[in-house]
């Protein structure tokens, strides 16, 4: 079995970590086995059983102890059994495999084992100073003397009696706050403090197979606060896709905390998730891959269209009609391509046009638009569509057009389509229908 | 020792031995050397892949000889929908042809396809994303970058914060085709994470006038001229009609403007036409 302690620094006069703290670095921990345990002032953790999924013993030590770091654990040690690591981590050894475990303990003092602590004066007096005198002493008189307690944690720490843990449970809900060591005035230097609690979300999530995209960091204001000034703020982060990357997180937030200004000094932070959704696992592959990572482009325009509905995503389809409006039918991407494309025209054509035509200003019997426009070539007459019926309110009404297209060049708004319409009878009026952009 | 060399030189100069190699000069290194070496007039060569722009005098000033894929490139205009398909349909029309797909994020006018058929972009290779406001132009801008299968990406955002162009620039690294974001002219003093930006303005000569406003490598100051003529217009256009300029020129004289009468008018686009 492979135990890992992750020791958390003492408070003043030695009081223990608070259990926020604890509770905090053990949600974390739960990303890397399900076995986690609060022993004193450390978490425990059995991860023989992941060292593979994590990449090997390196690997696994490395992540634990980076990361631990950032959580503000002091030390860690690593041994077969969670009282033996206990032991090493309080008095600084890491690693407890150098050595049989029997040797490595029998050096240390004996108050790294938290049974013996009561009994310090007695077993002081009696001559011993480290765990090895302790255990030379007869058993039978030890039992007789100390309470059960002492012989049973020196032989669990020894490795002779069975450990019984109670272990952590993942949460349901997660929630996570956090003492500021010093008041912050400036919104981005939360951000450290913040990191930590991303840290066990990111922990937390991992456990549950989970991404969120939605969640919550809220700071307390200081007590010295202005009277106007509310206790609370906050700043809600969403996320596009569920997520649990942490820097990707971090990035965000960095990101929303650069626009916040803070209107009092902040003592205290909270992060609470509010969305949570199931996220699966990319495989790890044997063969690196070459292929596009991207999903395909299909995917992506289905996620746009149910964001922004299907008659926002769009796909040309080109109809056969001389009237420029209708040469184009835009249709949901989703809807399938006719089989038959239609002919196009082959004469010149704008690459964007007006939904409506912009009527033009005239000076003299001159377009104008972004100053004199210069026709060109043209007339290029298009007219009909009287069999082009369509109903509005009860009126039929057909799309008949009568235009001369002019080909028209402004030094401002480049190469245009216009149109001089010859319905309107004297008072030809001139329009803007396409850019040759 | 240095003293005893000089003088032995003083006194006697060494004749120029006979080698194969000719001796390296002061500035000049072994090709080895030379190849690694980055000099700070140069164009930096760090961009993964590059398209060709279509034109040899924009390539030579871009870095990697083209537009840049695995990143976004931000294209400046003073006015949209004036010269985006010009510009970049040359780029384009090898991304249609290896079956990519070209997307287009909120352009400030509607697409007409047979205009855009006839620059080179076939209809089944088209997709327009209508989306108006700045929050749903980014996000689906963000989507699309993510989706990394696209073959192209022209985005419009005219109201866009440098962090969030950053965030694109992040995400593109993973992108493969190249993705364009077109701006409004005065985001040129905003700061930004793209590594390429060009402004391009329009000259009424059939031509398109870029300078780069950022690139990995000197500052680009001059404007390069790329003839370009609209597609399908070549067809149409007489000798005369290819410097529109000498015309607006002779318009501009007195008494050019504000002939009243529909028979002097047809008259004038006559002689223009």
């Amino acid at each position: 079995m492979l135990w890992a302690a992750l020791r958390l620094p003492l408070g003043a006069d030695a009081s223990p970590p608070s259990p926020d703290a604890l509770r905090g670095v053990a949600i974390w921990a739960l990303q890397f086995t399900p076995r986690v345990a609060v022993l004193d002032e450390s978490v425990v953790a059995e991860v023989e059983a992941s060292v593979r999924l994590f990449g090997g013993k390196r690997a696994l030590r490395d992540r634990i102890f980076s990361e631990s770091k950032e959580l503000g654990v002091i030390a860690l040690a690593w041994a077969t059994n969670s009282l033996a690591s206990l032991a090493l981590a309080r008095h600084g050894i890491e690693n407890g495999f150098k050595k049989p475990l029997d040797q490595l303990l029998d050096g240390l003092p004996f108050e790294v084992l938290t049974a013996a602590v009561p009994h310090q004066p007695t077993l002081a007096r009696l001559g011993c100073t480290t765990l090895g005198d302790v255990r030379r002493l007869p058993r039978g008189g030890m039992a007789r003397r100390f309470d059960k307690h002492l012989l049973a944690a020196l032989d669990q720490a020894y490795g002779m009696r069975p450990e019984v843990h109670e272990w952590i449970t993942v949460p349901e809900t997660f929630y996570s706050r956090l003492e500021l060591m010093s008041r912050v005035e400036l919104a981005p230097a939360l951000l450290f403090g913040a990191r930590r609690l991303l840290l066990q979300l990111c922990g937390w999530l991992a456990a549950r197979h989970a991404g969120t995209t939605n969640f919550t960091l809220r700071w307390a204001h200081d007590s010295m606060r202005a009277k106007h000034v509310e206790g609370y703020g906050q700043l809600m982060i969403r996320t596009a896709q569920p997520m649990r990357d942490l820097e990707h997180l971090c990035r965000l937030l960095a990101e929303n905390l650069a626009k916040v200004k803070l209107e009092a000094p902040v003592g205290e932070l909270e992060l609470r998730v509010d969305e949570v959704e199931p996220m699966e696992e990319i495989s790890a592959s044997l063969l690196p891959d070459t292929v596009q990572e991207g999903e395909a482009l299909g995917l992506v325009l289905e996620r746009l269209a149910a964001r922004f509905g299907p008659e926002r995503v769009l796909r040309p389809v080109a109809c056969e009609d001389h009237r420029l409006e209708w040469m184009t039918h835009w249709q949901p991407a989703a809807e399938p391509q006719p089989r038959k494309a239609a002919r196009l025209v082959d004469t010149p054509q704008p690459t964007w046009c007006y939904a409506q035509p912009l009527k033009l200003h005239t000076r003299g019997d001159m377009p104008f638009y972004q100053g004199p426009l210069l026709l060109l070539t043209g007339p290029h007459r298009i007219e009909g569509g009287w069999w082009d019926r369509i109903k509005e309110d009860d009126e039929e009404e057909t799309r008949n057009v009568q235009r001369d297209y002019w080909l028209a060049v402004s030094e401002h708004a480049g190469v245009l389509w216009i149109y001089q319409e010859r319905l309107g009878g004297n008072d030809a009026a001139w329009f803007l229908q396409g850019v040759f952009a | 020792m240095q003293t005893a060399f000089g003088w032995a030189q003083d006194i006697e100069p060494a004749p120029p031995l006979p080698t194969s190699k000719p001796a390296p000069q002061r500035g000049q290194l072994p090709p080895s050397v030379e190849a690694a070496l980055w000099r700070g007039d140069e164009l930096g060569a760090p961009v993964v892949a590059t398209l060709s722009s279509g034109w040899r005098e924009l390539d030579a000033e871009l870095p990697g000889g083209g537009w840049g894929c695995h990143a976004v490139t931000e294209v400046l205009s003073p006015q949209d929908s004036v010269l985006e398909w010009r510009l970049l349909a040359p780029v384009l029309r090898p991304i249609v042809a290896a079956g990519q797909q070209i997307v287009i994020v909120g352009p400030p006018k509607r697409p007409h396809l047979p205009g855009i058929v006839q620059a080179g972009i076939e209809q089944r290779h088209l997709v327009w994303i209508d989306v108006d406001t700045p929050a749903d132009r980014l996000w689906a801008t963000e989507q699309l970058i993510k989706g990394a299968s696209t073959g192209a990406l022209l985005s419009w955002l005219p109201h866009v914060r440098a962090e969030q162009i950053r965030r694109l620039q992040v995400a593109a690294h993973a992108c493969a085709g190249p993705v364009f974001l077109l701006r409004p002219e005065n985001a040129r003093h905003e700061a930004s994470a793209a590594p390429l930006r060009a402004l391009a303005t329009l000259d009424i000569n059939w031509a398109l006038r870029v300078q780069i406003l950022k690139r990995r490598g000197p500052v680009h100051d001059s404007q390069i001229v790329l003839p370009s003529i609209p597609a399908g217009i070549e067809s149409v256009l007489t000798p005369r009609l290819r410097r529109p300029s000498d015309i607006v020129v002779r318009r501009e004289a007195p008494h050019a403007l504000g002939s009243a009468t529909p028979a002097a008018r047809r008259r004038r686009f006559a002689s223009v036409s």
